[in-house]
């Protein structure tokens, strides 16, 4: 009876995560700048979302002063707009993010001496981003992005924290390669 | 010449669009499109006679650059209310019959023109976004069921 129940459980669990990934993909493909649509050239779109607007995306004020105006079609449209905008700001981080990886693990793989425990970490906080991007992609259309307001700002402080990492790994790996120049 | 030089006259030019020109324009949206109607369609590059007249054309295409950006993100940074009153008051100040002006931003949607070419992805879409929002919250103000309450 415990088994048939969880099992039924689990089915309903299974089938929402899926209707809620399907919503999710289909207001993504909708979004005004899609591949069909105008797009800034590659470099502007690697750049990563200034922290202030991922905040503002996220936060409940604009949801209070919509709801005060007491137009269930306002508010519906609000509703559509933010989430298509949540959805893109997940898009973004996770190309952006994956581009910084592909450029970190081409380095290291020319790089000479790669220490272990930072590698790990940055996999580990990368692995951490792009759960946390993949549940936010699922919830932002189940939930809503004003509910989720904690959940952006880790990852964008995950973002924040891998670029530093790669940033000081790049600048230390330059520094070994000009006094590998200036001894030989 | 080095950066930090040409950095020194593009402050200078940047400072006198700032106080001359755009001091003049009374709400952050007008200095938004102001600056972009400064931008070539076909080129994207900056134009402006007076701000040449005293400056290089290199130092005041950057001077507009920055300027346009700046009030780029400045006006997508504002909350839903700000940016409503904030485009009430460019309505206003454009004279235009306000149900024409919103129907024509509407269907036409100008602003999308008013974007900077190098700006995060996600910050253009949140700008297009709330001003379409705002629009339609401005369109039902003037709704006379909603102006009788």
């Amino acid at each position: 009876m415990i088994g048939t129940s969880s099992a039924l459980f689990g089915a309903v669990v299974l089938l929402v995560l899926i209707l809620g990934w399907i919503r999710a993909e289909s207001r993504s493909r909708h979004l005004p700048y899609g591949r069909d649509g105008w797009v800034p050239d590659e470099n502007d779109a690697a750049e990563l979302c200034p922290p202030e607007f991922v905040s503002q995306i996220f936060s409940g004020q604009d949801l209070t002063f919509i709801s005060r105006l007491e137009s269930p079609d306002l508010k519906r449209h609000f509703l559509r707009e933010r989430s298509a905008v949540a959805l893109l700001w997940v898009q973004q981080t996770t190309a952006g993010v994956r581009r910084i990886m592909g450029r970190h693990l081409e380095a290291s793989r020319l790089s000479a001496d790669i220490e272990f425990a930072t590698e790990a970490s940055i996999f580990l906080q990368y692995a951490q981003l792009r759960l946390i991007c993949a549940v936010l992609f699922l919830l932002i259309g189940l939930a809503g992005p004003q509910r989720l307001h904690g959940i952006p700002l880790r990852a964008d402080i995950l973002t924040q924290r891998i670029c530093n990492v790669l940033r000081e790994f790049e600048s230390g790996a330059r520094a070994r390669e000009m006094n590998g120049a200036r001894s030989s | 010449m080095n950066a930090a030089v040409k950095l020194v006259p593009v402050q200078e030019a940047y400072d006198d669009l700032l106080n001359r020109t755009l001091s003049r324009v009374s709400c952050d949206l007008g200095r938004l499109i102001y600056l972009a109607s400064t931008r070539d369609y076909n080129t994207g590059n900056y134009y402006h006679e007076g701000l040449v007249s005293r400056f290089s054309p290199e130092v005041a295409r950057k001077a507009l650059e920055i300027a346009h950006r700046q009030a780029f993100y400045k006006v997508s940074a504002f909350s839903l209310e700000d940016l409503v009153s904030d485009l009430e008051a460019y309505m206003r100040s454009t004279r235009e019959n306000p149900q024409e002006f919103l129907r024509a931003w509407q269907k036409l949607e100008p602003y999308r023109v008013a974007i900077p070419t190098e700006v995060n992805l996600t910050v253009a879409r949140l700008f297009t976004s709330n001003v379409r929002l705002a629009l339609a919250i401005l369109r039902f103000r003037q709704e006379p069921s909603h102006s009788r309450r």
